[in-house]
């Protein structure tokens, strides 16, 4: 075979090219030898022999051609002479790899994010045979909760599965008994969420701290396929020896975090929820199962009463507590497994209590095992959110390919004396076309590496701090990163196709123009074209991330505006302290009562408290809202008016510092029975328009067995919690006079709020430590409502995106001008020559290049208009005013680096030479 | 010196097989010579393809190489025909004569 001695010939290279120098030398001797046998004296013989063999150069190429691959002789040139051009113009270079990379690494960490985020397997072994499973009912959505019972009657009957397992929601559990309490404040402050304020830890007493707990069957981790990586799981154990011995497993992540990977807690007893519970095994890192943030304990569901004795819902079949998943059969198919499942599901129905809509029929639906509880396919929102960002970083990648064309069409118009020489040196046209072809596929290839790397460092990082974004005791959040290397391929395929498409028109272009006949001119017509595609391509970029940032810009208005609005109360000096008892322990109604009475008492002798009172904050979580109806009508069922209505004491205004705008304020102590309420000034101005609302009656609730109230007084409105801002209008009851054990408790002070918590704290330890008492002042809360946290995460992601955007918009521009400005050194020599001053040439220069850029900012716009409008349900509190400083500032900022990015090569073309230009002619 | 022609493209590999099968061994001033004496002057091998043709039969596995001396004791490169080789010509041989004869066929006047 050729092909080896070839191979064996690229080891003896060096052997090869000493023998055949060896061989011609001897060559030339022999001939020389002759000749002088003939009659040449000496000299003239060896000269005359050198001169008949010819150049020994050329025949030492041409022999070794026949041992190797010419191709590969020649893309190996290529490749060197690529880097050395490459190496050549070092900011163009840089420039291309950038913004391919910026291109490339943003597609691809968008994808690899949507995998592990959105498109991702339930983790488990062999997780393509896990199937979810929901009913779509009459109304033709996917239910996908079951009850406990329910669970029961599918796990034993259908053979297409391989195993049924059932989970609950992660919960919020108290934990205790484990020694020593760990600062969760700390915690809290190092984890992402809890430095941006969007969430507060529970942060325990002294004997109590929180933590979080998944109820799961007791065949969960069999059937997922995970083994512990200490102990043993539920399974171990039988149903009795369960309940007599509770057990739960804790996970690695936690086990790491709260006890130093301790060895001794396997086997160790702990109390959730202040019920016992012996930890037997420590699940392996990061296993989220079938969700997405690892939680600290699983607990086996048939112990769910322990951790809530009050309630016992393992027996209600009404009850949709859990998820269910299967594992299916060897060779069921999903379909198959349906169909049995179909034969079912009238006899479970039949089950359920003839009232319920559980009981109508059903079929069965059964998806690819994932984390998310509907199909995907489910989520409109979730969907379109989704295609959106795939548009926004596909626009990112059509701008980075845009730009990368103009830098190509600028290089290799300046190349174009170079490509001439190179043809007029014997060059063919394929081989230059190879040669330029080579060099935009390097480039390809770099920024491919370089977007690689740092679209793997980006989602690394990310997802490290996703791993820390929730406190402890909310799980660790899972995300398994590895850049998706299908994905990656197929868009550095496409950058590859892009660099290689616009390296090639250039190609043909200046191979073209190298003709002789056209050796003077630089060929004009056919770039025009591309010039305008160029500019189109400028607009379309300016135009969407003008759009994004607009979009970033207003909601980082919005939520600045959400902690900074006038709230109608003083949230900055109200401290909320959302008092818990343990579920577990024996608290009888009268205890509770009388802990919170000490409590109050004690609080209010620390020094600076001016009041405490007893009630849900304005803020808060927990709204409640109430059919009513007006002054002595009858309620109808039909009637879809809700208000929004909150239980407070006599000094809940003060407290708050809500003042009444007319009548009076409850009386103390007097309790429900008086039967009056307090409207907020939106609700009277809704309810009884134009008149005085003072004394009209409503009626809470819909039966008509209710007493009416009678309004007494009218407070100022407060802000909503709610994205619509509906909870402004509101009712204010008065509260049981036993109602104080379930509301938090408010605490208004004159002295630092941040000293007082840490006062409070130390007093509820004193009352009774197994107390947990989270503590954060009013404005804390705030910075937790639904408008905030959607506006912040949003203003984020577009930013971020949008920034994106001009950084590209801007190189793109620069781009483009450099071309421009290449194209025109001719006509620049001439104008300069002729008697124009360096300041009409950048104008001219500004002028054409700023074209396009104005074009883009007037449709982005436009668009940013109908993104404003698409926003209005996650903006808080915007008025004009934030609009225009949105748009007027971005669009400035835009315009000034557009004029910056097109200023810097303009300058250039200033600096030609009138004499060099004009030569070329 | 006397007239020359140049030798017919595609002809040279077989010229050179053939020039080292009838020697046993030869070096390439060797075969150069030969060939020129055999044809009494009328063909002449140039070095400049002499020896890319050398390697070329070199890498199809048709000649081998290897370092000897001549009969006055000076280094050369000396050339051997493997069985490949043989074959080769072979080929080479009948494929030239179908050829000619079908070249004279048609310039023979009938």
């Amino acid at each position: 075979m050729n092909v080896w001695r070839k191979l064996l010939f690229l080891l003896r290279r060096k052997a090869f090219d000493r023998d055949l120098a060896e061989e011609m030398r001897i060559h030339v001797e022999f001939r020389a030898d002759r000749l002088r046998q003939s009659g040449m004296d000496e000299s003239e013989a060896d000269l005359t022999a050198r001169r008949a063999f010819g150049n020994t150069m050329r025949l030492g190429e041409s022999s070794r051609k026949a041992w190797t691959w010419q191709w590969l002789e020649e893309a190996g040139q290529d490749l060197r002479y690529g880097f050395r051009v490459l190496f050549k113009n070092p900011g163009s270079t840089i420039l291309s790899i950038l913004t391919l990379a910026l291109g490339i690494g943003a597609n691809t960490a968008t994808f690899t994010a949507y995998k592990a985020m959105v498109a991702r397997p339930l983790d488990a072994r062999d997780p393509t045979r896990m199937v979810n499973i929901g009913l779509t009912r009459g109304s033709g959505v996917t239910d996908p909760l079951f009850s406990y019972p329910d669970y029961q009657s599918y796990r034993e009957s259908i053979h297409s599965f391989n195993g049924v397992v059932l989970n609950g929601f992660p919960e919020h559990l108290t934990l205790s008994g484990v020694g020593e309490v760990i600062s969760q404040r700390t915690a809290l402050n190092n984890s992402l969420l809890g430095k941006l304020g969007l969430v507060t830890s529970g942060s325990g007493s002294a004997n109590v701290e929180f933590t979080s707990g998944l109820i799961v069957s007791e065949n969960y981790f069999s059937v997922l396929g995970v083994t512990p990586l200490r102990g043993r799981t539920f399974e171990s154990m039988t149903a009795v020896d369960l309940t007599a011995n509770p057990a739960v497993l804790i996970s690695e992540n936690f086990w790491q975090k709260r006890f130093a990977n301790d060895p001794s807690v396997v086997g160790k007893t702990v109390r959730l929820n202040g019920a016992p519970f012996t930890v037997i095994g420590v699940m392996p890192r990061d296993f989220v199962g079938t969700f997405i943030a690892v939680p600290d304990f699983w607990i086996p569901i048939s112990l769910e009463p322990f951790i809530h004795p009050d309630h016992n819902w393992l027996r209600d079949r009404e009850n949709q507590c859990c998820r269910m998943y299967a594992r299916l059969a060897d060779g069921v198919s999903i379909n198959q497994a349906q169909a049995e499942m179909s034969g079912l599901t009238g006899y479970v129905g039949g089950l359920h209590d003839s009232h319920s809509d559980l009981s109508k029929p059903a079929s069965p639906l059964l998806w690819t095992g994932s984390p998310f509880p509907l199909p995907l396919n489910q989520y409109g929102g979730l969907i379109t959110t989704i295609l959106l960002i795939m548009v926004a970083v596909g626009m990112v990648l059509v701008v980075a390919c845009a730009n990368v064309a103009s830098i190509q069409l600028a290089r290799s118009t300046a190349r174009q004396n170079e490509l001439r020489i190179r043809m007029s040196l014997g060059a063919s046209r394929a081989r230059i076309v190879r040669q330029l072809l080579t060099e935009s596929g390097l480039l390809g290839l770099i920024a491919g590496i370089v977007a690689l790397l740092s679209a793997w460092a980006f989602l690394r990082i990310v997802v490290t701090m996703a791993a820390n974004i929730l406190p402890t005791d909310f799980g660790t959040l899972i995300f398994y990163v590895t850049p998706d290397l299908g994905i990656f391929t197929y868009v550095l395929a496409v950058s590859l196709l892009a660099s290689i498409l616009f390296g090639l028109v250039p190609a043909f272009e200046s191979s073209r123009s190298a003709l002789p006949s056209s050796l003077k001119g630089n060929g004009g017509a056919p770039i025009g074209r591309s010039r305008r595609l160029q500019d189109l391509l400028v607009a379309t970029q300016v135009a969407i991330s003008l759009t994004l940032l607009i979009a970033g810009g207003i909601l980082i208005r919005s939520s600045m505006h959400a902690l900074n609005t006038e709230t109608g109360y003083d949230d900055k000096r109200v401290i909320d302290l959302d008092l818990q008892f343990p579920e577990g322990l024996n608290y009888k109604r009268e205890r509770k009562l009388t802990i919170v009475r000490d409590l109050r008492t004690r609080l209010a002798a620390l020094p600076g408290v001016t009041d405490i009172t007893s009630a849900s904050p304005p803020n808060g979580q927990g709204l409640k809202v109430v059919k009513f109806s007006l002054n002595g009508e009858r309620p109808s069922l039909q009637d879809k008016q809700f208000i929004f209505y909150n239980y407070v004491q006599s000094n809940y205004f003060d407290t708050l510092g809500i003042p009444l705008l007319s009548g009076r304020g409850f009386r103390p102590e007097s309790g429900q029975n008086d039967h009056s309420v307090i409207i907020s000034d939106s609700a009277a101005r809704e309810l009884w328009p134009g008149q005085n609302p003072i004394g009209q009656t409503l009626r809470l609730g819909t039966d008509e067995q209710y007493p009416t109230y009678e309004v007494i007084g009218v407070a100022r409105d407060t802000l909503g919690v709610t994205t619509n801002g509906a909870d402004v209008k509101k009712v204010y009851v008065q509260l049981p006079l036993d109602g104080v054990t379930s509301q938090p408790i408010l605490i208004r002070t004159e002295t630092d709020p941040v000293q007082l918590m840490k006062a409070v704290q130390g007093i509820v330890a004193s009352v009774d430590p197994d107390l947990a008492s989270p503590t954060s002042t009013l404005q804390e809360l705030l910075s937790q409502t639904p408008a905030f946290t959607t506006s912040v995460i949003a203003a984020m992601v577009a930013s971020t995106i949008g920034l994106l955007g001009l950084l590209l918009a801007s190189m793109g521009i620069y781009g483009t001008v450099n071309y421009l400005v290449a194209l025109r050194t001719r006509e620049v020599g001439i104008r300069l020559a002729i008697g124009a001053q360096k300041r009409d040439i950048i104008g001219l220069i500004l002028r054409e290049s700023t074209r396009p850029v104005f074009l883009g900012l007037v449709a982005g716009m436009f668009l940013s208009v109908g993104a404003f409008f698409l926003l209005r349900g996650v903006l808080s509190g915007l008025n004009a005013f934030d609009a225009l400083i949105s748009f007027i500032g971005v669009s400035l900022l835009f315009l000034v680096i557009a004029l910056l990015a097109s200023y810097l090569p303009s300058r250039r073309a200033t600096r030609v030479d009138p004499m060099v230009a004009l030569r070329c002619e | 010196m006397s007239k020359r022609d140049e030798i017919p493209y595609g002809t040279l590999d077989m010229l050179i097989l053939k020039t080292v099968a009838l020697g046993e061994e030869m070096h390439g001033f060797e075969i150069a010579d030969w060939i020129q004496n055999q044809s009494e002057d009328v063909l002449r091998v140039e070095e400049g393809s002499l020896y890319p043709a050398l390697q070329r039969l070199m890498v199809n596995g048709w000649l081998t190489a290897k370092w000897g001396r001549t009969r006055e004791n000076r280094r050369a490169r000396y050339y051997k025909l493997t069985a490949a080789g043989k074959r080769q010509l072979q080929n080479e041989l009948e494929q030239y004569n179908r050829v000619t004869a079908a070249i004279g066929r048609i310039l023979q006047p009938a």
